[in-house]
């Protein structure tokens, strides 16, 4: 067994995982703002209500969020410490920067809106919402350019074998950086979008109460997806120039290349600094997916005199492209990651340098135990994700006044529960 | 510069074992038989605070990679069977207690509680460890890594996770006595008197196996500040119970959250001018200056993170604030 193998694919999985609910996380959030904002300013119960089902998806969604999202902070230290020795000067900065700036204001903030219902005025519960999302951006940005810097290492100088910063500002006007971060953005703005637009066409096909409710969250989603679409397209064949301009290697033999390649065999010795064929081939079906899902536009105009909740079949449409865009995101990360193989930081650090020293027994429990544990957790979650989606907007946990007896919790709980 | 930024860490970490600890105190409580109401009052208690709480280990590793990139490659893969079990536990009771109430049934959310019991164990146990592994010196070799991960396994490491522990559940209890309704917090009075004496007892086996291990001595570069820290840990968790005896709830809990304090500066400032200690190789430990990035980094960080350093305290002091007493009829259930 080979320390290195099993430290990269834990790398993959957990990141994986993590991806496929922060994605949902951001793109909900943004929805989230719009209906809590609609509410406070038209003070009009169905806005109300809307977030509030859509807000308890939300906050059993970011649950994994947050245990995925520990796992990738340590598993740095634990399976990437010469990454840390070498590049930490560099690269925690971002990162350092992320946890303080982002995640320690959106989590305190979250659990102000979750509690504050019926306790908070209403101006400021919304001020909280905003928090989140401004946070979550501010987070998105911060791993982007931790990510980019992965990708393509600038402003920084190696002194005595130590990669040291010298100039800040080059981490944020990054190449790599800004049409990835609208990319991934708009990605996650498609994958919230579809999700609502997905749990809003099961309800309408079957029927269920809140056909109101429901009618307004198909067209939110609906609309929010399309746009979208077009903004990952659009961010997503901007990368090619950038990123082919500063990896000649990922996508595939050029001169430019070739010539980097005789550039660091001369310098790291001889050895495959190819990445796989398969991180390619990922990119392609990614590729064939956006152009897929782009075929949302033509669901649109269904929307006038609700033809698309008549005609039924556009509500199957929806429901069965649900899955493509979490496909996507992960052969999106695939691409990216592997292409830059084997590099972990592109040219500069190769992966069997940055791993950690320890046996690849420990390792390989490790990679099993996280893997298990997670996954489990992800699978749990989904099905709880599922029953509260189905379940309705009836009677959501997330703000329920605390006079009203819950449904699910037969009582007598003490007096102060 | 180092230093501040050193203080920071301590400062984050402890405010981590402080807040995650009551929320491991009350998790492991859990385990303790009361009926289904009583249990889901317990985790509502923690409420709002909850995912306040545990981001502070989020921002102490943050500021362990951004200003200590050496020290945290080392220290993590080096202590990893007691990271990766606090890790795990940390998962566990972060998504025990937000899931647990989302299923309906009742099997299901007894599960959940166990899955936060076992959760909030494997914390507290782990950092407990974590914390032992730094006391007693680390095997850090020439090449500045460190070998093997059987240095964890001593009497020492054992005593001090027990004693995490035991911490950790009267903090909880004592956070109860605060937080919950009058009636229920003098039921959980005697209880939690209970537990402060065997915290107390825990601490000062921790301490005596800690005067008989070699490591430990040879490690600890001002033992006398050690072991007046270790007296203090002890003096904070008497005051606790004399103050719960007092019912005064609020003293209790600001006694026993210096307690929890405590071990991080008593590790900082023992080990001090170093923070990894090698067993084997003496010019290999890392002093703080040694394992802090450089200049440029620090300065960097400082610029942009330590004006945001009011805002961030400001607003968890905002929650504290606005969701502060007793739980109530009025107070909100989720959890
Ligand atoms: C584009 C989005 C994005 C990407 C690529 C990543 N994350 Fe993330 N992450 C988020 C967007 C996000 C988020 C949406 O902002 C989350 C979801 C829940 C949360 O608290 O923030 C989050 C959660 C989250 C948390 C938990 C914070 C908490 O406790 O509240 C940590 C520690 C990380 N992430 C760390 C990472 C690391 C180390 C990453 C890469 C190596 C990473 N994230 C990639
Ligand atoms: C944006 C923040 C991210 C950062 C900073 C980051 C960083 C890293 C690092 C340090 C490694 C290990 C070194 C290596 O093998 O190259 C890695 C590997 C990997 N990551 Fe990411 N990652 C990020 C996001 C993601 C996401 C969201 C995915 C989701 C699918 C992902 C997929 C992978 C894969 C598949 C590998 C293994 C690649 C290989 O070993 O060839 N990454 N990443
Ligand atoms: C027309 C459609 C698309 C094109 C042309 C496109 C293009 C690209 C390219 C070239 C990369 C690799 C960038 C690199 O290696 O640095 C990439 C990565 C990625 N793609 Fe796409 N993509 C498309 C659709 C999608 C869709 C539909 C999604 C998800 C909903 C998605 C999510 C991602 C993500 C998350 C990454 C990795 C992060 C990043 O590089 O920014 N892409 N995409």
């Amino acid at each position: 067994m080979d320390t290195l193998l099993l430290a990269r694919l834990q790398f993959a999985t957990t990141a994986s995982i993590h991806f496929l609910f922060v994605a949902v996380t951001l793109g909900l959030v943004t929805l989230l703002v719009g209906m809590q904002t609609a509410w406070v300013l038209t003070g009009n119960h169905r806005w109300e209500r809307l977030t509030r089902f859509w807000g308890q998806l939300y906050v059993i969604n970011y649950v994994l969020g947050i245990a995925t999202g520990i796992v990738m902070e340590f598993q740095f230290g634990l399976n990437w410490s010469g990454l840390s020795r070498y590049a930490g000067n560099v690269f925690g900065a971002p990162l350092a920067i992320e946890t303080l700036v982002a995640f320690f204001l959106e989590s305190t903030f979250l659990g102000m809106w979750i509690f504050g219902w019926h306790r908070l005025r209403r101006g400021a519960h919304l001020a909280l919402l905003y928090g989140v999302a401004i946070t979550a951006y501010a987070s998105a940005f911060w791993i982007m350019v931790a990510n980019s810097w992965l990708q393509n290492p600038v402003g920084y100088e190696v002194r005595d074998g130590v990669a040291h910063l010298t100039d800040f500002a080059a981490l944020l006007t990054n190449p790599a950086l800004w049409m990835a971060l609208g990319h991934v953005v708009s990605a996650a703005l498609l994958t919230g979008g579809l999700l609502m637009a997905a749990v809003s066409a099961w309800h309408l096909n079957r029927r269920t109460t809140d056909h109101a409710l429901f009618r307004t969250s198909l067209r939110i989603g609906l609309v929010t997806a399309a746009l979208a679409i077009t903004l990952v397209q659009g961010f997503g064949f901007a990368q090619f120039g950038p990123v082919g301009g500063v990896q000649p290697t990922k996508f595939g033999g050029n001169p430019e290349a070739d010539a980097l390649i005789a550039d660091w065999t001369a310098r790291f010795g001889p050895g495959d600094y190819l990445p796989p064929t398969l991180s390619n081939v990922g990119l392609g079906f990614m590729i064939l997916i956006g152009f897929a899902l782009g075929l949302l536009w033509l669901l649109v105009p269904l929307l006038w005199r609700d033809w698309i909740i008549r005609l039924r079949f556009p509500l199957w449409l929806i429901m069965l492209t649900l899955p493509l865009p979490f496909v996507a995101l992960i052969l999106g990360w695939i691409a990216r990651e592997v292409g830059r193989h084997p590099w972990v930081a592109y040219g500069l650090l190769p992966v069997d340098q940055a791993v950690s020293p320890i046996s690849p027994w420990l390792m390989a429990t490790s990679l099993i135990g996280f893997t298990l544990l997670l996954g489990t957790l992800a699978v749990t979650n989904w099905t709880l994700l599922a029953r509260h989606a189905a379940r309705g907007a009836a009677d959501p946990a997330l703000g329920r006044p605390p006079a009203q007896p819950p449904a699910d919790d037969p009582r007598p709980e003490p007096a102060f529960a | 510069m180092e230093l501040a930024w050193y203080a920071l860490l301590g400062l984050f970490f402890a405010g981590y074992l402080v807040l995650g600890g009551y929320d491991y105190g009350v998790g492991l409580l859990l385990a303790r038989g009361a009926d289904a109401p009583r249990r889901r009052a317990a985790l509502n208690a923690i409420g709002p605070f909850f995912l306040g709480n545990e981001v502070w280990l989020v921002a102490a590793v943050g500021i362990l990679f951004g200003a200590f990139p050496v020290l945290e490659g080392e220290l993590l893969a080096g202590s990893y069977p007691a990271v990766a079990a606090a890790l795990a536990g940390v998962i566990l009771v972060t998504a025990g207690v937000q899931l647990r109430s989302r299923p309906g049934g009742r099997s299901a959310r007894t599960a959940w509680e166990r899955v936060i019991v076992v959760g909030s164990l494997l914390a507290a146990l782990g950092w407990g460890v974590v914390l032992a592994g730094l006391l007693q010196g680390v095997p850090l070799r020439a090449d500045g890594h460190v070998a093997g991960v059987t240095h964890l396994f001593t009497p020492f490491a054992a005593a001090t996770g027990l004693a995490v522990l035991a911490l950790v559940v009267a903090h909880g209890a004592t956070f109860l006595t605060l937080r919950l309704p009058t009636v229920e917090s003098d039921r959980l009075r005697p209880l939690a008197h209970r537990l402060l004496l065997t915290a107390t007892v825990a601490v000062g086996a921790a301490a005596v196996v800690a005067l008989f291990s070699d490591r430990v001595r040879t490690a600890a570069q001002r033992p006398a500040a050690g072991v007046l820290l270790a007296m203090l840990l002890v003096a904070a968790l008497l005051a606790a119970r004399v103050a719960l005896g007092r019912r005064r709830p609020g003293v209790a809990f600001a006694a026993t959250a210096t307690a929890l304090a405590l071990p991080v500066l008593l590790v900082g400032v023992t080990l001090w001018p170093y923070v990894l200690v090698s067993t084997v190789e003496p010019s290999a430990s890392l002093t703080v200056t040694d394992a802090a990035a450089s200049g440029p980094t620090l300065r960097l960080l400082g610029w942009l993170a330590v004006p945001l350093l009011p805002a961030l305290l400001g607003f968890q002091a905002m929650c504290l604030w606005i969701f502060r007493g007793r739980t109530d009829g009025r107070a909100p259930v989720y959890w």
